[in-house]
């Protein structure tokens, strides 16, 4: 008997020195999340793919970062990339913001994955409240870090009432606050973040990108996942979802332009520009940028070689 | 029949319609009512709000429900809106289809959706019926976009036929409910009810606390707006004065129970049982 | 005269009122019993005006309010034809009898029942429509006969709230009367006018009889009696008593009907 137990108790000691062993090999599991964690993560992903637009709720583990700064994304990064991947994390369209540099760190040193500026190179691109202008593929897959995923937080606050909102697609109280914004407004005043219908039947709050991103969510090529840690909501819109922003059928939907607005450094037109002050960004002669650095980056290298 | 009939077919059928609060023992059912004395049961854990209630109303047509606070009326109100549950018979609504379904068998979602533009009902606090935080438009496009419309242009247009329609000042469109007197509460709340032209409306209490004078407008103005709409109506409220000019047949509650229903003014000038005739001489003293 | 009455088969009554009795059950006054008619049996055809004559509460207010289920008949029938048919009016559903009512049949009470904050033209214009005229046709009537009934066109689009008895009484008639029914019950309608407004309004009255209309009324003096009726019946206790052409029947109610 007690020899029996004896080699029991070896034989237990020695399967907990491997596994110790295997976890010091590969940091990725010790690093943040656990396997349990990672699965449970990739199946409320699944989840939101399969019923696009629907805010599936996960277990919101505590990041190195605070809630509200990424924890979302960065969940579903972490879930999904192993060390083949390469990740690119933009923060408002720049890799180099802090918030972007340190979440690309976190990534790469706790999964192995690589890192990377440009968008072809990516495999994934978590990204906060943008997407990058260069157009992504069916090999690649977009990570939006979510503060708000209720699209009608502003019209209800009751979780409940919330619930049977969306069960019966009942979004007749945000077409009133659409409605009240025209009228009030002379036009639709909602700018990031609008609220669009995916695959016909749920409401999404497309975090709070700029409308200018928004057409380019609709029949997308890429599978996009939004991420809500605080909230602990994860939504999917996989590839070639119908994506239609909420507005009335005699008034258009329109993306942010602004006559005459160039950006500064590349002299690009057609993309998301932002209004800076005179000296930031070398743009003396000029108060508009790209809001995406890398793209702008590569345009002004690709008109040099010119 | 005589000539042409201008009989018009039955809309609404409610029949041997319950509603028990608390415990659901069917004994409490002999122990109260009109006899009793009351709708609670003896032991008090049983209240018959209604029972055994059963009316018909057709297209066109208004049906008045009378009775003093605890008759049960708007208990019967409530059981039709689906704004809480009955325990008891049916309540057979003709569809816009053609085909006929039993409201008390829908599921809330089937319910909501038939309040669309089937069923609306206008009530006595103003609150329920409307958004106060949203305009007097936005009330209305709220019930225009539930039902598909995607329009503005069309729903400015329609909102702006609605409230001219139930006499709102158009300047006033744009303006929160809240700030609304009472009687214009009312009004908007009649034309959001009318926005997708149901064809059943149910009035609880319409015009109660209001001032004499505003309540005598708003009643005017349903019954202009039954005489023009062909709805069929179902009329709850305590004042006689409103069951006499809206309605044309109606039945008296008394303590959960129908006590006696007939042509309204013969309810009036010929009342039959004791207490509908306690009730009229009250009302004219 | 109506020319089908020339016809060899005469048209049977319009309203045959056969055995129509009631009591009235005063719950309240120790359930005490109060007999209102006794069995009353009558017939009126169309292009015939019955005139109801009789000291007050003899019945004849009750009788007309039994005809038109305001009360509730005790029992007895009240048979109401048309060229496609009859209907039993005490056994008929409420909602059937709802809907018959104003259209093939009226009531003309001596108080105007309306909207207080309706103007006249439009109340009577909008009994029209509720008798099947369009709208616009409706309204041109209303104007003939406020016209006719010497209401003044100032009135026209005043709340009828604000009316005096006598001007609600005509825009009352002149509902009652619009497209008329062919049977018309008339409960005292020119009990508030002065002697020229009465003469209009009895000259209205006799022109529907003129034009086929079966008319039912109680007046209170025996001189419109003596110019609309064809025939008077005179009731006593409920019951009729008496019955035949104004002439032969009036002089010796001299004194009694007032």
């Amino acid at each position: 008997m007690s020899a029996t137990l004896s080699e029991s108790i070896d034989r237990l000691d020695a399967a907990a020195e491997s596994r110790l062993d295997s976890l010091l090999e590969s940091p990725g599991d010790v690093g943040i999340l656990d396997e349990h964690a990672k699965r449970e993560l990739r199946r409320a992903i699944l989840t939101a793919v399969c019923v696009p637009g629907y805010q599936v709720p996960f277990g919101s583990r505590e990041m190195p970062v605070a809630r509200g700064w990424g924890s979302g994304g960065l969940q579903i990064t972490l879930a999904l990339v192993g060390a083949d991947d390469v990740v690119k994390v933009i923060d408002q369209g720049d890799d180099e913001g802090v918030n972007a540099v340190n979440l690309r760190r976190l990534v790469t040193e706790t999964t192995g994955a690589t890192e990377t500026t440009e968008v072809d190179e990516a495999t994934v691109v978590q990204t906060r409240h943008r997407i990058p202008e260069d157009e992504l593929d069916e090999h690649q897959t977009l990570v939006l870090q979510v503060p708000v995923p209720e699209p009608l937080r502003g019209v209800e606050r009751n979780i409940a009432e919330l619930g049977r909102m969306h069960a019966e697609a009942d979004y007749s109280r945000m077409w009133v606050s659409l409605y009240e914004d025209k009228v009030r407004n002379g036009v639709i005043t909602k700018s990031t973040g609008y609220p669009c219908l995916v695959g016909g039947r749920y409401v999404i709050a497309t975090t709070p990108i700029p409308r200018w991103d928004v057409p380019r969510l609709h029949h997308a090529p890429f599978l996009s996942l939004f991420g809500a840690g605080r909230e602990r909501k994860i939504y999917a819109i996989p590839p070639d979802t119908d994506v239609e922003p909420l507005t009335f059928d005699d008034v258009p939907f329109e993306v942010e332009r602004t006559a005459g607005a160039r950006c500064a450094l590349c002299g690009a037109t057609e993309a998301y520009l932002i209004e800076v002050p005179p000296s930031v960004g070398g743009a003396e002669d000029g108060r508009w940028i790209c809001s995406d650095t890398s793209w702008c980056r590569r345009r002004r290298a690709t008109d040099g070689d010119a | 029949m005589i000539g042409a009939s201008p009989m018009r077919p039955t809309v609404l059928r409610v029949e041997q319609l319950g509603k028990i609060f608390g415990s659901q023992d069917p004994a409490a059912v002999a122990q109260t009512g009109p006899d009793a004395g009351s709708e609670k049961s003896p032991d008090g854990s049983s209240v018959v709000a209604a029972w055994d209630v059963s009316f018909d109303v057709a297209s066109g047509e208004a049906f008045g429900v009378i009775g003093e606070s605890g008759s049960g009326k708007s208990t019967v109100m409530r059981a039709i809106a689906g704004d809480h549950s009955a325990s008891a018979g049916s309540v057979w609504m003709q569809r816009r289809d053609g085909s006929t379904s039993d409201l008390l068998t829908m599921s809330p979602s089937e319910r909501r959706a038939l309040r669309v533009d089937e069923l609306a009902v206008v009530y006595q606090d103003a609150a329920e019926g409307l958004d106060l935080n949203v305009t007097a438009g936005g009330n209305i496009a709220d019930r225009l976009t539930a039902a598909g419309c995607r329009h503005f242009g069309q729903i400015r247009e329609r909102a702006a036929e609605l409230l001219e329609r139930t006499e709102v000042p158009l300047d006033r469109m744009d303006d929160l409910v809240r700030t609304f007197s009472g009687g214009m509460r009312q009004r908007v709340q009649l034309a959001r009810a009318l926005a997708n032209r149901p064809p059943i409306v149910l009035f609880d209490e319409p015009t109660t606390g209001l001032d004499a004078s505003v309540a005598a407008g708003v009643l005017d103005l349903i019954r202009s707006l039954l005489e023009e709409l062909g709805i069929a109506a179902v009329v709850v409220s305590h004042d006689f004065a409103v069951i006499e000019m809206l309605t044309s047949r109606c039945m008296v509650m008394q303590h959960g129970r129908v006590v006696e229903q007939g042509l309204t003014d013969q309810l009036f000038e010929d009342p039959q049982a004791p207490y509908t005739q306690r009730l009229v001489a009250a009302a004219r003293a | 005269m109506n020319s089908q009455q020339q016809d060899a088969q005469p048209r049977p009554p319009v309203l045959s009122v056969r055995g129509l009795r009631k009591h009235f059950v005063l719950h309240n006054v120790d359930g005490r019993n109060v007999n209102g008619l006794n069995g009353v049996d009558l017939d009126v055809s169309a292009g015939e005006h019955v005139a109801l004559a009789g000291s007050s509460g003899a019945g004849k207010s009750t009788l007309l309010k039994c005809i038109y289920r305001t009360y509730l008949p005790s029992a007895g029938t009240a048979t109401l034809r048309s060229p496609t048919g009859e209907v039993e009016l005490t056994a008929l559903a409420d909602a059937e009898l709802a809907g018959i009512r104003g259209r093939q049949f009226g009531y003309v009470s001596q108080f105007l029942r309306a909207e207080p904050r309706r103007g006249a033209l439009d109340i009577v214009a909008r009994a029209g429509v509720a008798r099947g005229m369009d709208r616009a046709v409706a309204t041109e009537a209303a104007a003939v006969s406020l016209r006719r009934l010497n209401v003044d066109e100032s009135l026209w689009d005043v709340f009828a709230s604000v009316l005096s008895g006598g001007e609600k009484q005509r825009v009352n008639l002149a509902a009652g009367t619009i497209s008329p029914p062919q049977l018309l019950l008339l409960d005292e309608p020119v009990s508030a006018l002065d002697p020229a407004n009465r003469e209009a309004a009895l000259e209205l009255i006799s022109d529907l009889t003129s034009h086929g209309v079966a008319v039912l009324a109680v007046f209170h003096d025996l001189d419109a009696m003596a110019r609309l009726a064809s025939r008077v019946e005179v009731m006593r206790d409920g019951r009729i008593v008496e019955s035949g052409p104004p002439g032969e029947v009036l002089h010796h109610l001299e004194g009694v009907a007032r």
